[in-house]
């Protein structure tokens, strides 16, 4: 992974230093909430519900074991024991105190991490795909260029003020695990005829209050040119995206009110124009950061897939593990979708166990996931039996990935002030009604995804199965989706019709899966599949058929 | 007599804005839209008064005799100035002084050089003292900038941390 050097230390520093002149000014006094605000927020500081939340920078998704026992570290001495991982793969934590953020932030870059650009109206954390350097199918490993674009977006000089927060994931997959068409920019690398490694550019694309697909800017944008286009996308952006509305700020409103012909125009004419003084990638830069992320020193194994005949074994590998590239290894899927609990939530003494695990089995590494599970991702097939006992010991080892009940679910009610509905009870509702491991692997897989409001962090509009909570009246209602996908081709989901009561939605969603059961062309047609070839017609007509004889 | 921060100093502000009285000595700041339609009318070295929404190419060819750019910060997020100054100073290649006005907090500044601004009229209730040290937030930097901070993207002499 990449590793500080002395600049990236004394700049994390430096930031934390200031952060905490801020913050003393704002208790003192002197800064009201309204200047408070906007330096918080590029900070990762909200303030929520009950308590300041404080977001953690886990660039593009990647931690060691020591920065995994620093979190959770923070976890219990200045929260309440656990952290709750993003949709940006990132770690949240929902009761620091406001006066010891500060002190959160030292301790986190004693480990070579920060809360810089977490939230405001500045450039993310940049995502990235979690099986980067190890999928069999990428074309080169993605990470490197996350680290560049990570360097050149912390505290850039001219794109710190932007109308809106703006997203960027990079992927190298044509699977795009990413997520890369929902976001304001997605970077996917691409090999030209002659085998040079460049990329494709899209831009545009969000979920949020008006979901749009990502439209592709540049087909092949030259290595050397990574830098100086995404300074164009952002010059353009950060001078002509609105600044009145902040329900129209996001770049993607920019690239359809323009039309993405006018867009790209001008784009590729202020890239042109600032060619002069924009950054070049130098072979050399780009080597430098590829050695950051050269490969663990894998054994040399044969390819062995453990032979154990314990259903649990079984079923565990079968859905929480992946292939891996070298031969003898596998991706190993942390889940943090055990039925009953927070998705995403991990206690401290959970991430302090999965440290050691990382280190006695996958080189001291993990990843976090954008539908908010953790990734071993370098493990001996060797090593598995005796990794899915400890993690069965911990409840990580749900054998769910990829079914219903891993769905990805945002804070909600419970803990954001921006929600109008719950997520968190929704998920257990679901859990407890889809309790039966059969029956779930019996649907296959089936992608829930949930937001407590249009703002979308729990990505509704990409789930196979949507689900948004509205305000009705003061009670809270649910709009059910069906037919999205962020895999490539992204899709956004149709609403089905009217929103449901809390109460109802578990039923609803089993009304849905009665209609895929009975419809599907063989197991192997998926829920996705089976929706976009038929349609919402029969869905809707098994969910209403109440409301048909009432009419 | 109202302060500024030029070139990390405090002093006297020359400039007087439309609807304030004149004073002796003073420069009157114009608008963009009055420097395009009379600017061989004005008296020289002129100062203009840059709103977010001014294209700054239209205003480049006219650059001659102007000595003052003062672009305004109408409220805190404001962040269009800083294109505006990056490419005044790095495309169009103005060299005199490029004024931040309006909603800035000590906690800009050091963006703002970063830019290429070299003056700053900031908010009456800053102290002027801790403005200046704000200049030093940080002492690197990844990207280049105006001020004296090099982009740090090709480091193959920094050392790496131990550990």
């Amino acid at each position: 992974m990449y590793r500080y050097d002395q600049i990236d230390q004394t700049l994390v520093n430096e930031r934390v230093a200031q952060f905490r002149d801020q913050t003393q000014r704002f208790l003192a006094g002197a800064l009201s909430e309204d200047e408070f605000r906007p330096l918080r927020l590029r900070n990762g500081l909200y303030i929520q519900r009950f308590a300041p939340m404080l977001r953690v920078a886990i660039p593009y998704g990647l931690l060691s074991s020591r920065q995994l026992r620093m979190l959770a570290h923070i976890a219990r001495r200045y929260d309440r024991d656990y952290g709750h991982f993003t949709t940006r793969q990132n770690i949240q934590y929902n009761w620091p105190k406001l006066e010891q953020v500060p002190d959160i932030l030292a301790d986190l870059a004693s480990v070579e991490m920060h809360a810089i650009q977490t939230s405001g109206n500045c450039i993310r954390n940049i995502t990235a795909d979690h099986l980067a350097g190890v999928a069999p199918e990428e074309i080169a490993d993605p990470r490197p260029y996350c680290e560049i674009i990570r360097q050149w977006a912390t505290l850039h000089p001219e794109f710190s003020y932007l109308p809106r927060k703006f997203k960027i994931a990079v992927t190298a997959s044509s699977s795009d695990r990413a997520a890369s068409e929902v976001h304001d920019v997605g970077v996917r690398l691409k090999r030209a005829a002659d085998g040079a490694l460049g990329f494709e550019i899209l831009a545009g694309g969000g979920l949020g209050r008006t979901p749009i697909i990502g439209k592709l800017i540049r087909d092949y944008l030259p290595q050397a040119d990574l830098l100086a286009y995404l300074e164009a996308i952002l010059r353009v952006y950060n001078r002509h995206g609105r600044r009145d509305n902040i329900h129209k700020a996001r770049i993607k409103i920019l690239v359809r009110s323009l039309g993405v012909e006018e867009f790209r125009r001008q784009v590729e004419q202020e890239f042109e124009a600032n060619r002069e003084f924009a950054p070049r990638l130098t072979p050399q830069e780009v080597e430098r950061m590829r050695d950051f992320f050269a490969p663990p020193p894998y054994q040399p194994l044969a390819d062995a897939p453990p032979d154990a005949a314990q259903p649990a074994f079984q079923a565990w590998y079968r859905y929480n593990t992946r292939a891996h590239k070298v031969s003898g290894y596998r991706v190993v899927l942390v889940s943090l979708k055990k039925h009953g609990e927070v998705p995403g939530d991990a206690s401290a003494a959970q991430m302090d166990a999965l440290a050691d695990l990382a280190e006695q089995h996958s080189f001291g590494m993990l990843r976090t996931t954008h539908d908010q599970n953790l990734v071993l991702a370098d493990v001996p097939q060797r090593a598995l039996m005796a990794l899915w006992q400890a993690l069965d010991g911990l409840g990580l080892a749900t054998p769910n990935i990829g079914t219903l009940t891993d769905m990805i679910c945002c804070p909600g009610l419970d803990f954001c002030s921006l929600a109008n509905a719950g997520s968190i009870p929704i998920a257990k509702q679901i859990h407890a009604r889809f309790d039966d491991l059969d029956y779930l692997y019996d649907l296959g897989p089936i992608e829930v995804k949930m937001s407590g409001c249009m703002n979308a962090c729990g990505h509704h509009h990409i789930g196979h199965i949507g689900i948004l909570g509205v305000d009705k009246h003061g009670k809270e209602w649910y709009q059910i989706t069906i037919g999205g996908s962020s895999a490539a081709p992204a899709a956004l989901g149709e609403v089905i019709g009217p929103s449901v009561a809390k109460e109802a939605v578990a039923d609803t969603i089993a009304k849905l899966l009665e209609v895929y059961v009975r419809e599907r062309h063989g197991e192997d047609e998926r829920f996705l599949d089976t929706v976009r070839r038929i349609g919402l017609e029969p869905f809707q007509e098994r969910v209403y058929e109440m409301d048909h004889s009432a009419a | 007599m109202r302060w500024i921060i030029r070139r990390r100093e405090i002093v006297a502000d020359e400039l007087r804005y439309a609807g304030e009285p004149p004073v002796p000595g003073a420069v009157a700041v114009h608008g963009v839209a009055q420097w395009l339609a009379a600017s061989g009318q004005l008296q020289r070295p002129a100062a203009l008064l840059l709103s977010a929404t001014d294209e700054v190419e239209a205003l480049a060819p006219h650059l001659d005799g102007v000595h003052w750019i003062v672009i305004e910060f109408a409220k805190i997020g404001e962040g269009r100035g800083y294109s505006q100054a990056r490419m005044l100073r790095q495309r169009y290649g103005y060299p005199h002084e490029l004024r931040a006005r309006g909603a800035i907090k000590r906690d800009q500044l050091f963006l703002l050089a970063r830019c290429g601004f070299d003056a700053f009229d900031l908010d009456p209730a800053e102290d002027p003292a801790a403005a200046l040290a704000a200049f030093d937030s940080f002492s690197v930097a990844y990207q280049d900038g105006s001020d004296e901070l090099v982009g740090v993207r090709q480091r193959t002499l920094a050392a790496p941390l131990s550990g």
